[in-house]
C-alpha cells in the first residue's frame, strides 16, 4: 500500500484577533482552520467547497506552509512538512505547486511571460543553459495553449483567461506533483470558463498531477473533481467520492448547499432548501455541531456535542449525529 | 393597457473621444412590462450594465454618454427630461440594487435612515412615521430584531444582510421598477438563495417589475420572465425565458448554456467556446460573434444581422436564422 501523496492530520490555524489602534486587543482568536484530516492520493483531484470563511482557502496554504499551522501536521509522501525548516520546504515546492484566483494580482507586471515563467525553473536549478531554459518554456506555453510569440509579451498584454493559462504554466514548470488550484476559475467568464476546467484535466491526463480544488461552485466542481470535501467553519462535514456527494449528500449543510445553487433551468426555479440567517463569525464558534444555528433538524444533542467524521457510506463520511446510510433528506 | 412600462429603443452608449468612440451599447431594444420580470445576461464587457446605467442617466460623464435611442418610463422620455428632474424617477419611480452593498451604502448613516431617505427626498413624513416605516422594511425583508438593528451602521451587518437593506431602500418608496444589476453575485451561494427568494417574493406581493442584470444564467432562471442576451454591446437574442433555455436560437447563447457546468451532469469536458470577447473598439461592421462562432456564414463578417422572429415571442439577430434575410430585405 502506497503512502497518500498527501496527508492532513488535524491542522489547525487561529489567526490573533486583529489590533485596534496599533493597540493589541486581547479578543478571542479567529479559528479559521479546526482539525482538518483529508488524504490526496497521486493523480487524484480532491476538492475543497464552502462559503467565504469557510477555512477552504487557509486550508490549501496551509498544505505549501505559505501560512505556519497552528496545529498537526502534514504529510507529503513520508515527510512530513510541519518539521521542515524554511530552506527544506522551498525546496519541497518543487513538488508543490499554487495557482490562484487573481491572475492579475500574481503575475509581475515588469517581467515579461519567458521570464515568468522560467522564474521557478531557475529557482530550482532545473535548466542548464539558456537554450534549454527556452526550450522548456516553449514547451510550456505549448502545453497551456499559448503560442511562442507570447513568451516575450507582458502579462498586462493578456486576457484574463490567457493570464490564468500563464499561472498555470509557472506552476507546471518544475514538474510537480501536487497543484494547490485557489479559486482559479472564479473571475473568469463563463465561455473562458470552460477553456481552463477543460485545460488543467488535459493537464492532469497528460502528467498525472494531483489537485487540490478550491471552489465554492459546486457545478465547476462537479466536472472536475473526483473526490469531494465540503467545509464548514474550518471543519470538514462532509468527505466522499464526487458521485456519492452529489447523489446522496449525507449532511443537511452539504444538502442545503447543493440545493442552493441556482441552476440554468427555468423548470426547477424555487425548489430549493433556504438555510436561515448567516454562518456564525469564526471568532465566535458555535459549542457543539457548528452548522446548529441554522440547521431545520438540529437537537439538543446537537447543541451541545460535536459530530465527528465518521464513515456513512463505503467511500463518503459526514459529521452530522444523524447522518444514517438511508439519508433524511431535507427536500423530501 | 398603454404600453410598457419601460420602453428601450435603439439605445447606444459610446465612451471615450468623440473623435474616436467606443460603442458599449450599440442599438439596444427591448422593454419591460408591468409586473414582469426581465432579465439581461451577458459577460463582462456585453454593455449590460451600462445599459442598466443609462436607463437611469447615471452613465459617468465624461468619459460616457448617450448617443441615441430614446428610453420611455411610464409614459414620461427619460432621456428629454431635465436632469434634475431625474433624481425623482430614481428611488422613486425606479429603484436600484447595485452588486456591491458596502460602497453604496453609507457607513456613518444607520441603517433605519439609509432605508427611509428616499421617502424624505420625496414627501414630508413626521419622525414616528419615519421609523415606523424604516421597522416595516427591515421586517419585509426578513431582517431580525428590527427594533434594535435600525438604529446599527452597515459594517455591522453582513454581506447577505447589507444587500437586504438595499433591497429595503430599493423599494421604500413602492417603485414600479426595481433595477438589480447582479445583485447576489458577492454574496455566497447559500445567502443568494435567500436574497433570490426575497426578491420573488416581493415581486409577487406588491407586482413591482425587475430588471435583473447578471452574468449567471442560474440566476436568470431563478427570477425572469423574459430574457435579453448580450454580446459586444449588441442584444443577440431575446424572448421568453423558457425559449432562451429550451431552444436557444443564437450560436453565442447555445455556446454559453452548452459551456456551463451543471450540477446534473458530470461529463468530463466541457464545451468550450473558442477565442475570447473581443475588446470594445476591437469590432468589425458584421455580427459581433463572428470570429468564435461555429455557424458563420460568408454574410456574418459584413453585415449585422437585423434581429428576426424566430418563435412566438422569441427574437434573434443571427443570419443562420431564416427570418433575417426577410427582415434585412425589408
Amino acid at each position: 500500500m502506497t503512502p497518500p501523496l498527501i496527508r492532513l492530520d488535524e491542522i489547525a490555524k487561529s489567526f490573533a484577533p486583529p489590533g485596534r489602534f496599533g493597540i493589541i486587543d486581547r479578543g478571542r482568536p479567529v479559528r479559521a482552520v479546526d482539525g482538518v484530516s483529508f488524504e490526496v492520493q497521486a493523480g487524484e483531484t480532491l476538492a475543497l467547497v464552502g462559503e467565504s470563511g469557510c477555512g477552504k482557502s487557509t486550508t490549501g496554504r496551509l498544505i505549501l506552509r505559505l501560512l505556519e499551522p497552528s496545529a498537526g501536521r502534514i504529510f507529503y509522501e513520508a515527510t512530513d512538512l510541519t518539521a521542515l525548516s524554511a530552506g527544506a520546504m522551498r525546496g519541497m515546492r518543487r513538488h508543490l505547486q499554487m495557482i490562484f484566483q487573481d491572475p492579475y494580482g500574481s503575475l509581475s507586471p515588469r517581467r515579461t511571460v519567458a521570464e515568468i515563467i522560467a522564474e521557478p525553473l531557475d529557482a530550482h536549478g532545473l535548466v542548464g543553459s539558456r537554450a534549454e531554459r527556452r526550450e522548456r518554456v516553449m514547451a510550456l506555453l505549448g502545453q497551456v495553449g499559448l503560442s511562442p510569440e507570447h513568451a516575450s509579451r507582458y502579462p498586462r498584454q493578456f486576457s484574463g483567461g490567457q493570464r490564468q493559462r500563464i499561472g498555470i504554466a509557472r506552476a507546471l514548470a518544475v514538474g510537480p506533483r501536487l497543484i494547490i488550484a485557489d479559486e482559479p476559475v472564479s473571475a473568469l467568464d463563463v465561455s473562458v470558463q470552460a477553456q481552463i476546467v477543460n485545460l488543467l484535466q488535459d493537464l492532469q491526463e497528460s502528467t498525472g498531477v494531483a489537485y487540490v480544488f478550491i471552489a465554492h461552485d459546486l457545478a465547476v466542481v462537479r466536472h472536475i473533481a473526483d473526490r469531494i470535501a465540503v467545509m464548514y467553519l474550518g471543519r470538514v462535514v462532509e468527505i466522499g467520492e464526487k458521485r456519492r456527494i452529489y447523489a446522496a449528500p449525507h449532511h443537511p449543510y452539504t444538502q442545503a448547499l447543493l440545493s442552493a445553487v441556482p441552476q440554468p433551468d427555468p423548470d426547477v426555479r424555487g425548489r430549493r432548501i433556504v438555510l436561515e440567517g448567516d454562518v456564525p463569525s469564526p471568532t465566535d464558534v458555535p459549542v457543539g455541531c457548528r452548522f446548529h444555528t441554522r440547521c431545520p433538524l438540529a437537537t439538543e444533542l446537537c447543541r451541545h456535542e460535536t459530530p465527528l467524521l465518521r464513515e456513512i457510506a463505503p467511500g463518503q463520511s459526514a459529521a452530522c449525529h444523524y447522518a444514517r446510510p438511508n439519508p433524511i433528506s431535507l427536500a423530501a | 393597457m398603454t404600453g410598457p412600462l419601460l420602453e428601450v429603443e435603439a439605445l447606444s452608449v459610446a465612451f471615450g473621444p468623440k473623435l474616436n468612440p467606443v460603442r458599449a451599447v450599440d442599438a439596444v431594444s427591448f422593454t419591460v412590462n408591468a409586473g414582469e420580470a426581465v432579465g439581461i445576461v451577458g459577460e463582462s464587457g456585453s454593455g449590460k450594465s451600462v445599459t442598466s446605467l443609462a436607463i437611469l442617466r447615471l452613465v459617468p460623464d465624461p468619459p460616457g454618454r448617450i448617443v441615441g435611442g430614446r428610453i420611455r418610463f411610464a409614459g414620461a422620455d427619460l432621456l428629454s427630461l431635465p436632469p434634475a428632474r431625474m433624481p425623482e424617477i430614481r428611488g422613486r419611480d425606479i429603484g436600484m440594487i447595485f452588486q456591491e452593498p458596502m460602497s453604496s451604502l453609507n457607513p456613518v448613516m444607520t441603517i433605519g435612515d439609509q432605508i427611509t431617505e428616499a421617502v424624505m427626498l420625496h414627501e414630508r413624513i413626521s419622525a414616528r412615521r419615519r421609523r415606523a416605516l424604516a421597522l416595516e422594511m427591515l421586517d419585509l425583508v426578513g431582517i431580525p430584531n428590527p427594533a434594535e438593528r435600525f438604529l446599527s451602521y452597515p459594517h455591522q451587518f453582513s454581506g447577505g444582510m447589507r444587500q437586504r437593506v438595499m433591497i429595503a431602500m430599493a423599494l421604500v418608496c413602492r417603485p414600479k421598477l426595481v433595477i438589480a444589476d447582479e445583485p447576489t453575485t458577492a454574496l455566497d451561494v447559500t445567502i443568494q438563495a435567500q436574497v433570490l427568494a426575497l426578491m420573488n417574493r416581493i415581486r409577487s406581493t406588491f407586482g413591482t417589475a425587475i430588471l435583473i442584470i447578471s452574468h449567471d444564467f442560474g440566476v436568470i432562471a431563478e427570477v425572469a420572465d423574459r430574457v435579453v442576451v448580450m454580446y459586444a454591446g449588441r442584444i443577440v437574442e431575446q424572448g421568453d425565458v423558457r425559449s432562451i433555455f429550451r431552444h436557444p436560437a443564437h450560436p453565442y447563447t447555445r455556446g454559453l448554456l452548452q459551456s456551463i457546468p451543471r450540477l446534473e451532469d458530470d461529463r468530463r469536458r466541457l464545451y468550450q467556446i473558442p477565442g475570447s470577447v473581443p475588446a470594445p473598439g476591437a469590432r468589425s461592421a458584421g455580427c459581433p460573434f463572428c470570429p468564435r462562432c461555429p455557424d458563420r456564414l460568408p454574410i456574418c463578417a459584413n453585415a449585422m444581422p437585423p434581429m428576426a422572429e424566430v418563435g412566438p415571442s422569441h427574437h434573434t439577430a443571427c443570419w443562420t436564422n431564416p427570418g433575417a434575410s426577410v427582415a434585412g430585405a425589408q
